[in-house]
C-alpha cells in the first residue's frame, strides 16, 4: 500500500499551467526521485502537495493521498497537522531558510512543541538529541546557535533535524544538496539515506542531477515543462531512458560522453512556467519529433518492466513504434578527433604564475588598524601553454576566484610572479598594463549579472576593442563574433534582458574574444546553466579552442566538466594547490585524500 | 563589539566639529553681524552708533576668528568664533534677545515638549506597526487594498489640516477639551490629549504603508516558507518570525529619532500653545532671534548625533548576526 | 509688452524641455520605454498623471511673464513694475475685482455687516462685482443653478468631442495604453472646469479673503509654486548627489569617507532647523541688496529659488545615500570588472555602467519626493520660513486664513479650497509616484 499517492495534480498561474496533470505514488521506505532542470515546475509541485504555493499560484485539481486523507480537502487547521507532523520539508538554500534572528534550538523547539507538545527541558533534550542524530558536532553548543554560525553543511543539518522533529512519515526535499559543496552534498545525501533507512519513511527527492538520483533513487520521474514525461525505477530508468528527453539529459552529460568527444545538446531552453502549451511539450526541442507531436497531447505508455512514458513513439498503436526511436539516433556521441593529438605540449608556457599571494587586511580595534591577514591565494605556482586547458579545482571560498581576478590584476595581489607571455604583470600599472589586457580576459559566472542591462549587445561587444584602442571595423567584427559564438549578427541590436541564459553566456565569450586574446579566464562558465545549455557552452568552448589555439584557464567545481575539457588539472584547498598534474593522471589516480573526495562525490566512487 | 560602539562614539566628534563649523559660518560669515543688526533694527531708519550698541549687547563686536589687539591666548579666545561657536560644546549658548538664559530656557521648556513627543513616539510605532500587520495577515483581500488606498489618503492630507481641522472639530465643535495651553500635573493630560491623538494620526499613513511594505517584503522570505512547512499558523509565523525580522529595519530605523524627542514638534506645540522647545524655535525664528535659533541647530544636531549612536547600539542588541561577531 | 524671464520660469521650461527630451531618449530605449508603458497600462497611473497634467498646464501658463506697457506720454515706452503671467492676464477680471474684504462662495453679500449708507442700522452690504448682474440676491439661487448647468451640459460636450478623439485616433496608435482610466478623468476635470468656468464671470466661485482677492485665483496662483518647489528642490542638488554618491561608492577608500562625512554633518543638523537658519540668512542677504532686483517679483522669485536650493541642501543627503549603496552593489557586479579587465578607465565605467543602471533610483526618489516637498512647502511657509510673503502659496494662503476659524461663524473657504487643491495635487502625486516605482523597481519585475 502506498504511503503516498498524487493523482492528477495541476496548478494555475494565470492561464499557464506550471504543474499539469501530474501522478505518482511513494511507499514506506521508498524514495521516489522527481528529475528535472530548472523551472519544469518540480518546486512547484513540492509546494502545491504541502499547499505553501505563493499567492499567484492555485491548485486547478487532482487528489493528494496521506495516511489515507486527501490533503487538498483538509481545512487549513488540519493541513497544519500534516505540515511538519505527518510530512517534513527540507528547502534548497539552507541559509536563507532558516530564521536568522532565532537559535536552532528555538526553531527545533518550536516544531517539538506544535507536534509533539514538548516544551522547555524536555523540548530542549529532545532538540540535542534531533541534532545528534543529524550528526551535527557539538550538538550541545549549537542549540544556542544562529544560523549565521553555522557552515552550509552544518545548516542544512539543521534543516534536517528540524523537519525530523515530528517523525514525519515523509520527508521532502527539495534540492537539498544544490547549495553545498561536493564533498559536503555527499555527506548530506548519505545522512538522508540513512535516516530514511532507520526511520522507514518516505522521502519525496526533487533533483536535477542525475548522479543524486542515481544515488539515492527507488523510483524516478522525469519532469518536462509542467508535466512527468517518464516514471520508472531506477534500474531500468538508468539502463534504458524512454522518453527523448531523457535520453537527451543523460547525453549532455560530460562524465556520461567520453573526453574527446563532442557532448549532445538539446536545441533551445526550457519554456517558462506561463507558457501555453498544445501539444506534447518537448516537442520544440525534441530529436523525434512528428507532426502530431505539436498539436496532440501524448497519452501514458506503459513499457514492460513498468516503465511508464507520455510520449507518442510508444504509441503502439501507431506505424513506427519501436523500443528505440528514429530520433534517439542522434544521441550516440560524435567521435571528434582528440584536441590533444594535434598538438603535443607547447614548449613556452604562456601563462607562468610563481608563488602567487593574494592576502586580505583584517582590521580592528579603534583606528581600525591591520592586525592581520587572511590568506586568500598562499603561494600558488602553476603554468599554462597556448592551446591547452588548465582546470583549477576547489570548493566555494578556496581562492579559485581569486586567483582568476588577480592574474588580470582585477586584484592586486600581494606578491608573487605572473608572467604573460613573458611580461610580468605584477607591478604594472594603468597604461603600462593595457597591452596585456588585450591578451587575456575573462568569461564570469553568472551570466545575468555579467553584461551591462543598459546597453546594445554589439555596446557591450566593442566596449573592450574601444578601450584598448583596436583599430577595426566594428561592426564587420561584431558580426563574425557574434556567428563564431552561434547567434545571428543581427541579433547585436538588442538588449541582454532578450537572451536566455545560455545565449548570455554566449555574449560574455564574444565579448572575451572580441579583443583576440590568447589566454582566457573562464570562472564557473556553466555553473548557472542547466544541464543541457551546459552542454552547449563546453562544446561551444572546445570549438574555439580548436578552432583559435586558446589557452584556458578555467575555474570550476564540477569534476565531470573538468574530466570532459582540461588538458592539466590543479586542485586547490584553502588557497593552496594541494595536487597538480594532468587530467589523466589526476581522474585516474588521485594522490590527496580531498582530492579522492572531490572525485567520489562527484562521480558515486567507491573510495 | 564594545570597540566597534567607542569607534563610533568617537566618529561623532568629527561631525559635531562640521556642525558647528556650519554653524558659524552661516551665522557669522554668509552674513556679518551688521548685516543681523540692520535686519532687526530695521533697514531704513538705523544709525551706526545703534548697530554698534546692538553688537555690543550681545557681544557681536569682537573679531571673527582672531583678535589681534588682545594679548596671550585672548588673541584665539577673545573672538566670535571662540565665544558663540566654540563655547556650544559645552553647552553654553549665551543669552536670548529678551535677556534670559538660553540654557535655562532649554531645561524647563524640555518637559512639555518630552510630554507631548514621547507618547505620540509609542502610540504612533505601536498604532503604526498593529494596522500594518493587520494589512499584512488580510493580505491580497480587500480589506489591504481599502487599507492601502486609506493610507496614501491620509498620506496626501497636509498636517496643518489635521492640527487644524483636528482643532476646530473636538474642540470647538463638540467642545470636548480645551484648545490650547497646559495645565499642571495631571491635569496637564487633558491638553495633551487632542495634541497627542492629532500627531499620531497625521503620521499614521505613510508610517503604516512603509511597516506593511517591509513585513511583505520579509513575508516572500525563504525562512517564512519553512516556518509555514513546520505546521505553524499564519498568526504565529506572523508574530513569531515575520515580526521579529522586520523588527529590526523597524527599530533601528525609529530609534534614531528618540533623543529628538526632546526638542518637541514644531507645530504641534505653536498650535496648542505649549510652552516646549518646539514653540519656542518658533518664536525665535520669528523675532529672528539669531542666537536662540543658533543653539537650536546645535542641539538638534547633538540629539540626532546621539540618536545614529543609539542605532548602533540598538543594532547590536536586536540583530544577533551584529552582536557576535 | 515685454516678456520676463524669472529665473524660476527658466528652469521649469528647462525642466519641460528634459521631460520631452526624456520622452524622446525612452522611445528609442527598449527598456526604458517598456518600463513607460507599464506606467501607461496602470490605470490609477495614468488618471494620476492626467490630473498632474492639468495642474502642469496651469503652472506653464503661470509662468510666462510680462510687464504691461504703460499708456507712456510723448512717446517714451514705460512698462508698469508689476509683472503678470499669462494666467494673470486670463484672470485680469479675478485679479484685480477686488471686494472689499471676506464673501463667502458664490455669495452676492459681503460676509460682515456694515452700516448702511442711508445710516439706518446694519446689514450684509452687497458685493461690488460677486453676483452684481442680480437685481435681487435672492434670485441667486436660481442664477447659480441656471449657469451651473449649462456649464456642466458644455463641459459634457466637450468631454464627448475629446472622448471621441482618444477613440477614434490615439486609442488605436496605442492600444496597451490604459485610455479609460485617461477618459474618465477627463470626464471629471471636464464637468468641474466646464461648471467653474460658467460661474466664473459673475460669481466668486470659492469666495474672496480678508483683502478680498478671489480664492479661485488665489488657489490657481498657487499649484506653481508647489510645482516648482516640488520639482526644483530635488533638481537643483540633484548633479551633486549623483556626482558624490557615484564616485563615493566607486572609488571607496579616503574618497568615501569625506563624502560620508559631509552628508553626515548635513544630515545631522534637524532639516527644519537648518531651513529655518538658513532661509533667514537668506532673507539677510536679500533684504541687505534690494539693488539686485527691478521688481518685487524678482525679489519674491529669488526667495523661492532660495528656498529650493536650501530644502535640496537638507534632502539630497537620502538619495546620496542609495546611490552610494546601489554603486557599491553594481561595483561587485561582473560586467563593472568586464570593463576593468579591457582597462576602462574609471569615469568611463561610472558614465557607462554605473550611471544608467542607477537612473531608476533618481527617477523614483523624484517622484517621491514630490508630494513631500509640496507638503512641507505648507507647513514651513505656515512657519514664516517658506516663500515670500507676497508670493502665493498654499502655505501663505494657509497661514492667511487660519485665525479666522475663531470668528463666528466661520470663515472656512480659503482653508478648504488651499486644503482640497493640495489633497488633489498630492494624491495624484502619490498615486503617479506609486505607478512609476512600481514600474521602474527591478526588485519587481526580475522573476
Amino acid at each position: 500500500m502506498s504511503l503516498f499517492s498524487v493523482k492528477h495534480l495541476s496548478v494555475n498561474i494565470g492561464a499557464g499551467k506550471p504543474v499539469d496533470d501530474v501522478s505518482f505514488e511513494i511507499a514506506l521506505g521508498e524514495t521516489f526521485a522527481l528529475l528535472g532542470e530548472s523551472g519544469c515546475g518540480k518546486s512547484m509541485t513540492a509546494l502545491a502537495l504541502m499547499r505553501l504555493l505563493p499567492m499567484a499560484a492555485r491548485i486547478a485539481g487532482g487528489s493528494v493521498e496521506f495516511g489515507g486523507r486527501n490533503l487538498l480537502a483538509l481545512t487549513e487547521a488540519e493541513m497544519r497537522n500534516v505540515r511538519g507532523g505527518g510530512v517534513g520539508f527540507i528547502f534548497q538554500e539552507p541559509s536563507t531558510s532558516l530564521n536568522p534572528v532565532m537559535t536552532i534550538g528555538r526553531q527545533i523547539e518550536e516544531a517539538l512543541f506544535l507536534h509533539r507538545g514538548l516544551a522547555g527541558l524536555a523540548a530542549r533534550k529532545r532538540a540535542k538529541e534531533l541534532l545528534e542524530s543529524v550528526g551535527m558536532p557539538d550538538a550541545e553548543r549549537r542549540l544556542d546557535a544562529y544560523p549565521f554560525q553555522l557552515s552550509g553543511g552544518q545548516k542544512q543539518r539543521a534543516m534536517i533535524a528540524q523537519a525530523l522533529a515530528a517523525d514525519p512519515k515523509l520527508l521532502i526535499a527539495d534540492e537539498p544538496t544544490t547549495a553545498l559543496d561536493v564533498t559536503i552534498q555527499a555527506q548530506v545525501l548519505d545522512l538522508l539515506k540513512d535516516l530514511q533507512r532507520q526511520r522507514g519513511m518516505g522521502l519525496l527527492l526533487i533533483t536535477h542531477d542525475l548522479g543524486v538520483v542515481e544515488r539515492m533513487a527507488d523510483h524516478v520521474g522525469v519532469m518536462y515543462a509542467g508535466q512527468l514525461v517518464e516514471v520508472a525505477s531506477r534500474e531500468q530508468f538508468f539502463a534504458n531512458p524512454a522518453h527523448p528527453y531523457s535520453r537527451k539529459l543523460f547525453a549532455a552529460l560530460p562524465e556520461r560522453t567520453g573526453r574527446g568527444k563532442r557532448l549532445s545538446t538539446i536545441p533551445g531552453t526550457v519554456p517558462p512556467l506561463t507558457a501555453v502549451h498544445a501539444g506534447c511539450r518537448f516537442a520544440a526541442r525534441c530529436g523525434a519529433v512528428m507532426a502530431h507531436c505539436h498539436t496532440i497531447v501524448p497519452e501514458w505508455y506503459a513499457q514492460p518492466g513498468g516503465q511508464q512514458v507520455r510520449c507518442h513513439l510508444f504509441d503502439p498503436a501507431a506505424s513506427n513504434a519501436g523500443r528505440t526511436p528514429h530520433g534517439a539516433s542522434a544521441v550516440v556521441p560524435e567521435a571528434v578527433p582528440d584536441a590533444e593529438s594535434q598538438r603535443a605540449a607547447n614548449e613556452k608556457p604562456l601563462l607562468q604564475v610563481r608563488d602567487l599571494k593574494i592576502h586580505f587586511p583584517i582590521r580592528k580595534g579603534l583606528l581600525q588598524r591591520t592586525v592581520g591577514h587572511v590568506p586568500a591565494v598562499d603561494g600558488i605556482s602553476f603554468e599554462l601553454s597556448a592551446g591547452r586547458t588548465l582546470a583549477l579545482v576547489g570548493e566555494s571560498g578556496c581562492g579559485k576566484t581569486t586567483t582568476g581576478k588577480a592574474i588580470l590584476q582585477l586584484i592586486r595581489p600581494t606578491s608573487g610572479s605572473v608572467k604573460l607571455g613573458g611580461t610580468e604583470l605584477i607591478g604594472l600599472q594603468g597604461a603600462g598594463l593595457q597591452p596585456l589586457r588585450a591578451q587575456a580576459q575573462m568569461v564570469f559566472q553568472d551570466p545575468f549579472a555579467s553584461l551591462n542591462p543598459r546597453m546594445r549587445v554589439s555596446e557591450i561587444i566593442a566596449e573592450g576593442m574601444q578601450a584598448l584602442g583596436l583599430k577595426e571595423d566594428a561592426q564587420r567584427r561584431i558580426a563574425e563574433l557574434m556567428e563564431q559564438v552561434g547567434l545571428r549578427a543581427d541579433m547585436a541590436q538588442r538588449y541582454p534582458h532578450e537572451f536566455s541564459g545560455g545565449q548570455r553566456q554566449r555574449i560574455a565569450i564574444a565579448r572575451a574574444l572580441a579583443v583576440r586574446p590568447k589566454l582566457l579566464i573562464c570562472d564557473e562558465p556553466t555553473s548557472a546553466l542547466d544541464v543541457s545549455v551546459q552542454a552547449q557552452i563546453v562544446n561551444l568552448l572546445r570549438d574555439l579552442q580548436r578552432e583559435l589555439g586558446l589557452a584556458y584557464l578555467f575555474i570550476t567545481h564540477n569534476m565531470a566538466v573538468v574530466d570532459y575539457l582540461a588538458d592539466d588539472v590543479a586542485v586547490m584547498l584553502k588557497g593552496k594547490i594541494v595536487e597538480q598534474g594532468s587530467a589523466d593522471a589526476i581522474m585516474n589516480h588521485p594522490r590527496h585524500d580531498y582530492t579522492k573526495a572531490l572525485l567520489s562525490a562527484a562521480f558515486n566512487r567507491a573510495d | 563589539m564594545l570597540t566597534y560602539l567607542l569607534r563610533r562614539f568617537l566618529y561623532a566628534i568629527p561631525i559635531l566639529i562640521g556642525v558647528n563649523l556650519i554653524t558659524f559660518v552661516l551665522f557669522f560669515v554668509v552674513n556679518t553681524p551688521d548685516d543681523m543688526a540692520r535686519m532687526q533694527l530695521g533697514v531704513k531708519h538705523v544709525t551706526a552708533e545703534a548697530i554698534e550698541k546692538w553688537k555690543v549687547e550681545r557681544g557681536y563686536d569682537k573679531p571673527l576668528l582672531w583678535n589681534a589687539q588682545a594679548s596671550g591666548t585672548s588673541k584665539a579666545t577673545d573672538t566670535i568664533f571662540f565665544e558663540k561657536s566654540l563655547s556650544m560644546f559645552v553647552l553654553d549658548f549665551g543669552r536670548a534677545d529678551d535677556g534670559r538664559d538660553i540654557m535655562n530656557e532649554i531645561k524647563t521648556r524640555m518637559v512639555p515638549s518630552l510630554a507631548i513627543a514621547l507618547p505620540v513616539f509609542v502610540l504612533g510605532l505601536w498604532s503604526a506597526v498593529t494596522f500594518a500587520l493587520l494589512l499584512v495577515f488580510f493580505r491580497a483581500t480587500w480589506l489591504d487594498f481599502t487599507g492601502v488606498v486609506l493610507c496614501v489618503m491620509m498620506m496626501s492630507v497636509s498636517s496643518l489640516f489635521y492640527i487644524i481641522g483636528g482643532q476646530w472639530l473636538i474642540s470647538k465643535l463638540w467642545h470636548l477639551v480645551p484648545i490650547s495651553g497646559l495645565g499642571a500635573g495631571l491635569d496637564a493630560t487633558r491638553f495633551l490629549i487632542l495634541p497627542v491623538i492629532i500627531s499620531v494620526i497625521g503620521g499614521l499613513g505613510s508610517s503604516v504603508r512603509w511597516y506593511r511594505t517591509l513585513f511583505l517584503e520579509e513575508c516572500n522570505r525563504d525562512y517564512v516558507r519553512t516556518a509555514r512547512a513546520k505546521g505553524l499558523s499564519e498568526l504565529a509565523v506572523l508574530f513569531r518570525h515575520v515580526l521579529k525580522n522586520a523588527m529590526i529595519p523597524i527599530l533601528t530605523g525609529v530609534v534614531v529619532v528618540i533623543p529628538s524627542l526632546f526638542l518637541g514638534s514644531l507645530l504641534i506645540e505653536s498650535f496648542f500653545g505649549i510652552p516646549g522647545l518646539g514653540s519656542y524655535t518658533i518664536d525665535a525664528i520669528a523675532a529672528q532671534d539669531f542666537a536662540v535659533v543658533r543653539a537650536m541647530v546645535f542641539i538638534g544636531s547633538v540629539l540626532y548625533i546621539v540618536g545614529l549612536w543609539l542605532t548602533d547600539l540598538s543594532y547590536t542588541l536586536v540583530d544577533p548576526r551584529i552582536r557576535l561577531q | 509688452m515685454k516678456f520676463v524671464l524669472l529665473w524660476s520660469d527658466a528652469l521649469f521650461f528647462l525642466l519641460v524641455a528634459m521631460c520631452v527630451f526624456g520622452a524622446w531618449r525612452a522611445r528609442r530605449n527598449p527598456q526604458l520605454a517598456s518600463a513607460w508603458r507599464q506606467v501607461g497600462t496602470h490605470r490609477v497611473g495614468v488618471a494620476a498623471a492626467t490630473i498632474l497634467l492639468c495642474f502642469a498646464a496651469i503652472a506653464v501658463l503661470d509662468s510666462v511673464h510680462y510687464r504691461e506697457r504703460l499708456p507712456g506720454e510723448n512717446g517714451n515706452v514705460q512698462y508698469s513694475v508689476e509683472v503678470l503671467s499669462v494666467l494673470d492676464g486670463l484672470m485680469t477680471k479675478e485679479r484685480t475685482q477686488l471686494e472689499k474684504t471676506y464673501s463667502a462662495p458664490l455669495a452676492t453679500q459681503l460676509f460682515a455687516k456694515e452700516s448702511r449708507a442711508d445710516g439706518e442700522g446694519r446689514d450684509f452690504p452687497r458685493l461690488k462685482y460677486g453676483g452684481a448682474q442680480l437685481a435681487d440676491p435672492a434670485l441667486r439661487d436660481a442664477d447659480v443653478e441656471k449657469r451651473a448647468l449649462g456649464g456642466l451640459v458644455a463641459g459634457f460636450v466637450i468631454w464627448v468631442a475629446l472622448a471621441f478623439c482618444v477613440r477614434r485616433w490615439l486609442r488605436p496608435r496605442a492600444p496597451w495604453f490604459a485610455w479609460n482610466a485617461f477618459v474618465f478623468t477627463l470626464a471629471a476635470i471636464a464637468v468641474v472646469s466646464g461648471v467653474i468656468v460658467a460661474l466664473v464671470p459673475e460669481y466668486h466661485v470659492f469666495g474672496t479673503d480678508k483683502v478680498g482677492q478671489d480664492v479661485l485665483y488665489l488657489s490657481l496662483k498657487s499649484v506653481r509654486t508647489a510645482l516648482l518647489i516640488g520639482t526644483l528642490t530635488t533638481l537643483s542638488m540633484l548633479p551633486a548627489a549623483l556626482f558624490l554618491g557615484i564616485v563615493a561608492g566607486w572609488r571607496g577608500g579616503w574618497v568615501d569617507d569625506a563624502i560620508q562625512y559631509v552628508y553626515t554633518v548635513l544630515n545631522s543638523i534637524p532639516g527644519v532647523l537648518l531651513i529655518a537658519a538658513a532661509v533667514l540668512m537668506m532673507q539677510v542677504v536679500i533684504d541687505g541688496h534690494p539693488a539686485w532686483f527691478s521688481t518685487s517679483a524678482e525679489r519674491a522669485d529669488a526667495r523661492l529659488l532660495s528656498l529650493c536650493v536650501i530644502m535640496g541642501v537638507t534632502s539630497w543627503t537620502g538619495l546620496c545615500r542609495l546611490l552610494r549603496a546601489e554603486t557599491l552593489k553594481l561595483r561587485e557586479l561582473e560586467f563593472v570588472q568586464a570593463a576593468q579587465a579591457f582597462g576602462v578607465s574609471g569615469f568611463n565605467i561610472m558614465l557607462r555602467h554605473i550611471l544608467p543602471n542607477v537612473m531608476h533610483i533618481v527617477m523614483i526618489s523624484l517622484v517621491m519626493d514630490f508630494s513631500g516637498l509640496v507638503l512641507a512647502e505648507a507647513v514651513l511657509s505656515y512657519v514664516g520660513i517658506g516663500v515670500d510673503p507676497t508670493t502665493i502659496s498654499f502655505g501663505t494662503m494657509i497661514n492667511a486664513a487660519r485665525m479666522e476659524l475663531a470668528r463666528e461663524p466661520m470663515v472656512w473657504w480659503s482653508l478648504a479650497s488651499a486644503f482640497s487643491f493640495m489633497f488633489v495635487l498630492v494624491l495624484a502625486a502619490n498615486l503617479f509616484a506609486d505607478a512609476v516605482s512600481e514600474a521602474f523597481d527591478p526588485r519587481g519585475k526580475r522573476s
